[in-house]
């Protein structure tokens, strides 16, 4: 199950904490996680915000922390990510996406989060999300996020869907090696550091100066930029006979699979930043660039913004996905 | 140890108002942490926001400056992360109680080894005067202009709901008191909260008609008495410890 090789994952990449509030469909993460007391600290906290401000507080106490989550709990998780953004502090925020707005269809899959997972919290920010597409790579890619979470000292987004997170598969955990990045922040006890959610410099506050705002934000936009290097994630399958490339992500990508007969077919695991040279030279072979995603047109807009020019959307809402609609849809483009 | 040692002396002077309670209570904690003698680096102090909220940053250790109202979750985070590391969490009512309130609810049931300094100035001080869940009724405020209809929040039942709990009240004014509660909360393994009692003058207290902070200083001492009699529950007005250890007899 999905959820089962993030927590799998999750404890190969070294996470010897985590606390989370139950939510369908993530609850698995916890349940798996669970288990593993007492050789990891494991909360159950009273609600998602006290969760990821925990998984805060233990990072910055020495310990690769995770919290997991879907939509409702993602949207009380924004306070954190901010902070965590601010305080540069390493952390992995699970979302397993479900249909919203609001409580919305608990037990139906979406893809509905994704600019949320990119902008979701308040001011600039430069996001750092994943989102894998098959049980395998959710393991891979949930040890790929503790790296990059401890590259660029940030909070990495892992997305997952309600179908790919309860999708069951065997996979040989055995087979599958990824180097694991060391802890990268020195654990509080040092002395005299001080975090904060404020802009400060060496720990005081600066919250009237403009210019240091600049000096500052110029600099973490550049470590984001440079961490996120070291992890352009995607698969592309070129068909020589499509003029139209299709994208897409997570269990739609992996629906879709049977359409690389007849398509170029392009999967962006790195969601954000968005990986704007792979996509413009895929594109650039082909005269159509259609994304299929389970929400109305959110990464095409991205897409559109990298391209600069039009590029077509299939929206499948509400939680059910066919691919016989979406063949029918692609032929009528 | 001397106090001394436990103040980022080049942070000095802190952001608070002269006339403010805040400083009493940080130079209080900070004698308190010298008779422990507590090194530096086996401790840290983390905080949520408001005027109080700024006091980690000036304590000369690793400190956290957290969100509003999440000072807990974070403390508690650091403690179960690092056992052995002393863990303090000095904020205000607003943040403790107000929008934190149920992060207090969770983690004094939990118990977490975490000694939690409350200043109570019964108003939003750093947000320029408004009602706190610890207003009294009837007391004016930015947002109670006619006087605050409901009653104050009783943070001592919260506490002390459960049944092994570590409750203290104290005041900006008894400051010997003070003291010796601060270190009995940092030595209590498990939760203990102090309620202490301060004001502020320059967004709560002028408007109420208070000349100075001093003003304000000699009504606590009118105000607060020292518990008399056998240990248990405070009055409304007493200071002192209500604790029980849990053991059932």
């Amino acid at each position: 199950m999905g959820n089962e090789a993030v927590a799998c994952g999750a404890l190969k990449a070294g996470m010897t904490f985590f606390a989370a509030y139950p939510i369908t469909p993530a609850s698995e993460i916890m349940h798996e996680l669970a288990e593993h007391e007492p050789e990891i600290a494991f909360i159950h906290a009273e609600d998602e915000i006290a969760s990821i401000h925990m998984a805060i507080g233990a990072s910055l106490a020495g310990r690769k922390a995770m919290t997991s989550t879907s939509g409702p709990g993602m949207s009380l998780k924004q306070e954190g990510i901010g902070l965590a953004h601010m305080m540069e502090v390493p952390l992995v925020v699970v979302n397993v996406q479900r249909v919203g707005p609001s409580t919305g269809m608990p037990t139906l899959p979406a893809q509905g989060d994704i600019l949320q997972a990119a902008h979701g919290s308040h001011g600039d920010y430069v996001p750092l999300v994943l989102y894998p597409s098959s049980v395998e790579e959710c393991y891979r890619v949930t040890i790929e996020a503790f790296n990059a979470a401890e590259d660029s000292r940030s909070p990495v987004i892992l997305l997952l869907d309600g179908y790919l997170a309860h999708l069951q598969e065997t996979i040989d955990l055995d087979a599958i090696s990824v180097a694991v990045r060391p802890r990268s922040l020195a654990p509080l006890g040092q002395g005299r550091r001080h975090f904060t959610g404020l802009l400060a410099k060496d720990g005081i506050p600066k919250t009237k100066d403009t210019a240091y705002y600049r000096e500052w934000y110029a600099r973490v936009k550049a470590k984001m930029l440079e961490a996120a290097a070291h992890y352009r994630f995607f698969d592309y399958h070129k068909n020589p006979a499509s003029r139209t490339l299709v994208i897409a992500y997570g269990i739609t990508c992996r629906v879709i699979s049977p359409l690389r007969d007849s398509y170029s077919l392009f999967n962006p695991v790195r969601m954000f930043p968005v990986l704007e040279d792979e996509i413009r030279s895929a594109a650039d072979e082909h005269d159509q660039v259609v994304v299929v995603e389970m929400n109305d047109g959110q990464y095409r807009g991205e897409v559109q913004k990298v391209l600069k020019r039009e590029v077509r959307g299939i929206s499948i809402l509400g939680g059910t996905i066919s691919l016989k609609e979406i063949r029918e849809q692609l032929r009528g483009l | 140890m001397d106090y001394k040692d436990y103040i980022k002396w080049d942070r000095m002077p802190t952001t608070w108002c002269p006339g403010c309670a805040i400083g009493t209570i940080f130079k209080q904690t900070a004698f308190a942490l010298a008779e422990l003698g507590l090194p530096n680096e086996e401790m840290t102090v983390v905080s949520g926001i408001g005027c109080s909220g700024r006091a980690a940053g000036y304590f000369n250790v690793d400190s956290v400056h957290s969100t509003h109202g999440r000072a807990l979750p974070v403390a508690e985070g650091i403690k179960r992360a690092n056992p052995g590391l002393k863990v303090v969490v000095f904020s205000g009512d607003g943040d403790l109680v107000g929008i934190g309130g149920n992060h207090l609810l969770h983690s004094a049931r939990r118990d977490v080894d975490l000694a939690v300094i409350c200043v109570n100035n019964a108003t939003y001080g750093m947000t320029g005067g408004q009602m706190a869940p610890t207003t009294p009724i009837g007391m004016k405020t930015l947002t109670s202009p006619h006087g605050s209809a409901y009653a104050p929040i009783n943070i001592q039942g919260i506490v002390t709901s459960n049944r092994r709990h570590w409750f203290a009240r104290a005041s900006a004014f008894h400051i010997a008191h003070l003291q010796k509660v601060v270190r009995e909360a940092i030595e209590w393994p498990g939760f203990a909260f102090i309620e202490v009692m301060g004001f502020c003058i320059e967004n709560c207290g002028r408007r109420l008609g208070f000349k100075s902070g001093h003003e304000m200083l000699v009504k606590l001492r009118t105000d607060y008495k020292p518990k008399a009699g056998p240990e248990g529950p405070l009055g409304e007005f007493e200071l002192g410890v209500d604790k029980n250890d849990g053991q059932v007899r």
